[in-house]
């Protein structure tokens, strides 16, 4: 029983492995996880960083600390919805059916993906983590506060990916997974990632409140320009762990789907 | 007229890597010129340099009697190219190609569409026309895109590699095609890489490796080159017959080792010696077997010029010639 | 070819690149709805921007939508670049070119076919930015508008089709929508010149397409339409578009050096 675990183990890792190589090779798919986030932190910093002198904005050293946050969660979000297109090409090129074929647990093949892109969004946290410093951001909780930011991103793509995931086996169809990428900005909009609830325009605002992601957020940029909030980190936490369940149960109902259909 | 020429053809790439070095062509009006080669050895530099798509470094080459590199307007109009098997819409229709095909060569509307139904119909497309190309099979794709080189009425014809991957029913189709253009006066430059097409449609081949010809000539004269056929034969009786019967061969040819059992012996003057050979061993009361005539094929002519086996020469032929 | 015949092939082209939204089920839709979820999501995220002192419209929609125009422009012209990289990597592309139709009516089918394609989600997004009460630019204003909308078109597929022909690969796709995102959000998009972070300023200072900004902007932040804010953004669309020709066709040339 074990060794059964352990060569699913393997098989989890080697696969996780392939998807990160196959990101980091692939310009267009490693743009919507760094390169075009970088891009639009670089321009609503810019172009909206005067906001910090509107009354009710929380205290921050500048717009760019208060912008990190949403940076990050942008690119688990497009993380999830680009491993979801991996994963559906593959299923499209028979990559999947090779694997399912092999003595290995088809839940192994879907969280070897999932691996893949939480190593994907702890490497985004880095990213920005270190794009903030050099641009003069400053993380108030110190080291201790980006160690946690960098395993609450990692854990946060790997929720979202898990969605990505479920699409994907369900369709089977790369490019209905690429059509769902105007909704991963439907979802941002609609959080406080790039603006405080409060300030934001009706119904947004209203949405936003209740967003889970705005609750990832809230825990995300607590430590960055603040410090811990017990109560935010806990919802954050929370609300990871309520997308990642309905995610992954979404994928093993559409692996069992699979089954029962024969593919 | 030449229909293609060159002189010295080259091709040099960035880091000095010669593609091509130094290609003379000389492809009569109305030929079938077969161009072969192994992967890497120049073959589709050349086709490109000879279709515009790609200038020389050196040397010169003419089509139709037009400059590739100073005349490819002119040269472009003459010739037709069907070059890669993927280079089709999927989205458009079969007549919406071919018409494209025709605009782009400045045809008029109606004259596009008028000769594209005719050509439509000679590949055998018209039920499928108006179907998108996503749908249509390997030898319905090929058809097509010969459909569409001969739009304008080329007088040069550009086939790369047209039959690769098809199955022999398709394949069949393609070659009678090319064949009864070629009746009607079109030169047909060839590459392939299927022996078995290069012999049937091919009045010349020219064999490149390491972007230099290396044998060019009729598929009989190259393959007469490399060698001369030999006749394999075993005997009904073996025991002690052998040496009786290798005294009457050498009357023949040359004996050459036995093989598997098998006498062999090259034949000083070709086949017409097979007839003269069974009555002999029949005067000697030696009772045959099988008795196969086994001729050199174009892949012996390759390997002998290239050191390699052309891709897919497994595929084709190394059938002996029942005597 | 003379005149006809070079027209005649150009709507040719132009039609087959219509088949790419016309055949491909969905295919049209995220193209569509990108640019009003952003100016929706945008405007609602932002629009307590226009309390700042500084910022004299009142409307952040009616700020915002001239940007959100070019932006659907911008990425319906990139993609015209990703598809004619795509054809360049499927060899569809060697067909065109040993064709005897003179190079730039090869270009012309592509780009013009963007620019046609760049009034689709532009239509559609003005009708939700209408509906939601976006101020009313004047028939001048939404024809200068339009205008914009066909020229950055143009733009945003002569730059996508020289990096698809100067790099031969869909690979090099991030670029071309990256270079357009740049090029019309490094300017006075999220908010008046003053109000930018001091290098945002100076970026936007020099960059073109801030003209271009401004002179669709007019009409929907209620200024008079004039001829001073508006030649400036046309010569910089024209001199933009003419660039990248040129170097889409240095690069086509390229191709078969």
């Amino acid at each position: 029983m074990s060794g059964r675990l352990a060569a699913n183990a393997r098989v989890v890792a080697a696969l996780g492995a392939r998807s990160v190589r196959q990101t980091v090779r692939r310009p267009q798919l490693a743009a919507p996880l760094i390169i075009f986030p970088t891009l639009l932190l670089a321009i609503q910093t810019g172009g909206a960083g005067g906001a910090v002198d509107l009354p009710e904005f929380p205290d921050v050293n500048g717009f760019l600390d208060f912008m990190l946050a949403g940076a990050m969660v942008q690119s688990c979000l497009l993380a999830g919805n680009t491993g979801g297109i991996a994963l559906a090409l593959d299923i499209e090129m028979g990559f999947t059916d090779r694997l399912f074929a092999a003595p290995v647990s088809r839940y192994a093949v879907v969280l070897g993906r999932l691996a893949g892109t939480t190593v994907l969004g702890a490497f985004t946290a880095v990213w920005f983590i270190t794009i903030g410093l050099i641009f003069g951001a400053s993380i108030e909780e110190g080291l201790l506060g980006a160690l946690w930011i960098v395993v609450l991103v990692a854990s946060t793509a790997l929720a979202f990916g898990s969605i990505g995931a479920a699409i994907a086996l369900r369709t089977n169809s790369a490019s209905v997974v690429q059509g769902l990428f105007p909704l991963v900005f439907v979802v941002l909009f609609l959080s406080s990632a790039f603006f405080p609830a409060n300030l934001m325009l009706e119904p947004a605002a209203s949405v936003a409140e209740y967003n889970p992601l705005s609750f990832i957020v809230e825990g995300l940029r607590e430590p960055i320009i603040a410090g811990f909030d017990g109560g935010d980190e806990l919802l954050a936490v929370v609300s990871v762990l309520g997308v990642g369940a309905f995610g992954l149960w979404m994928c093993a109902l559409a692996l069992t789907g699979r089954v029962r259909r024969g593919v | 007229m030449a229909a293609i020429e060159t002189q010295q053809l080259a091709r040099e790439f960035e880091g000095g890597i010669k593609a091509v070095d130094g290609v003379d062509l000389a492809v009569d009006a109305g030929e079938i010129y077969g161009f072969l080669g192994p992967n890497g050895a120049g073959k589709t530099t050349t086709v490109r340099m000879l279709t515009t798509l790609l200038q020389p470094t050196g040397g010169r080459a003419q089509v139709a009697g037009f400059d590739v590199a100073s005349e490819a307007g002119e040269v472009r109009r003459k010739i037709g190219v069907a070059l890669q098997e993927a280079a089709l819409d999927p989205l458009m229709t079969g007549r919406e190609l071919i018409q494209l095909q025709a605009t782009l060569h400045g045809l008029a509307r109606e004259r596009g569409n008028e000769l594209g139904d005719a050509l439509l119909g000679r590949v055998g497309l018209t039920q499928a026309a108006d179907r998108r190309v996503g749908t249509y099979s390997g030898g319905m794709r090929r058809r097509l895109d010969l459909a569409a080189a001969l739009v304008h009425e080329p007088s040069v014809l550009f086939l790369d590699e047209p039959t690769t991957g098809l199955d022999p029913v398709s394949r069949q189709a393609i070659w009678e095609e090319v064949s009864k253009l070629n009746a009607e006066g079109t030169t047909v430059f060839l590459t392939t890489q299927y022996l078995e097409e290069a012999d049937r449609l091919a009045d010349r081949v020219g064999i490149i490796a390491s972007g230099r010809i290396v044998a060019e000539g009729t598929p009989a004269a190259l393959k007469a080159d490399v060698g001369k056929p030999h006749l394999e034969l075993s005997l009904a009786d073996q025991n002690g017959n052998e040496a009786r019967c290798t005294e009457v061969l050498a009357r023949f040819g040359k004996p050459l080792p036995s093989k598997d059992g098998k006498l062999l012996v090259e034949l000083e003057h070709g086949t017409s010696e097979v007839g003269p050979i069974v009555v002999a061993l029949n005067e000697e009361g030696l009772a045959v077997e099988s008795l196969d005539l086994v001729q050199p094929t174009l892949d012996d002519v390759f390997v002998a010029k290239t050191g390699e086996h052309l891709e897919g020469s497994e595929a084709a032929e190394q059938e002996p010639v029942a005597g | 070819m003379n005149a006809r015949q070079s027209f005649e092939a150009i709507r040719a082209l132009m039609r087959r690149a219509i088949n790419e939204l016309t055949r491909v089920p969905g295919a049209a839709i995220p193209g569509v709805l990108a640019p009003t979820i952003f100016f929706l999501g945008l405007t609602s995220v932002f629009g307590s921007l226009t309390l700042l002192p500084g910022f004299d419209t009142t409307s952040y929609q009616s700020f915002l939508i001239p940007v959100t125009l070019m932006q659907g422009a911008a990425f319906t012209g990139a993609a015209t670049g990703v598809n004619l990289a795509r054809d360049i990597e499927h060899g569809w592309f060697d067909r065109l070119l040993a064709s005897p139709a003179p190079r730039p009516v090869l270009l012309a089918g592509l780009v013009l076919s963007a620019s046609f394609r760049a009034l689709i989600p532009a239509t559609f997004l003005l009708i939700v930015a209408f509906a939601i009460g976006v101020e009313w630019p004047g028939f001048g204003g939404l024809a200068l508008a339009l205008v914009i909308v066909m020229g950055m078109g143009i733009v945003a597929a002569t730059w996508g089709a020289s990096l698809a022909l100067r790099f031969k690969t869909q690979s090099a796709a991030p670029l071309m929508q990256a270079g357009m995102f740049l090029a019309v959000l490094l300017t006075t998009a999220y908010a008046p010149l003053e109000l930018l972070q001091g290098w945002l300023q100076d970026i936007a200072r020099l960059n073109p397409v801030t003209q271009v900004v401004e002179a669709a902007r007019q009409g929907f932040i209620g200024e008079d339409i004039t001829w001073a804010g508006t030649w400036p953004g046309l010569l910089a669309v024209a001199g933009l578009a003419a660039l990248f020709t040129f170097m889409a066709l240095r690069a086509m040339g390229k191709m078969t050096a």
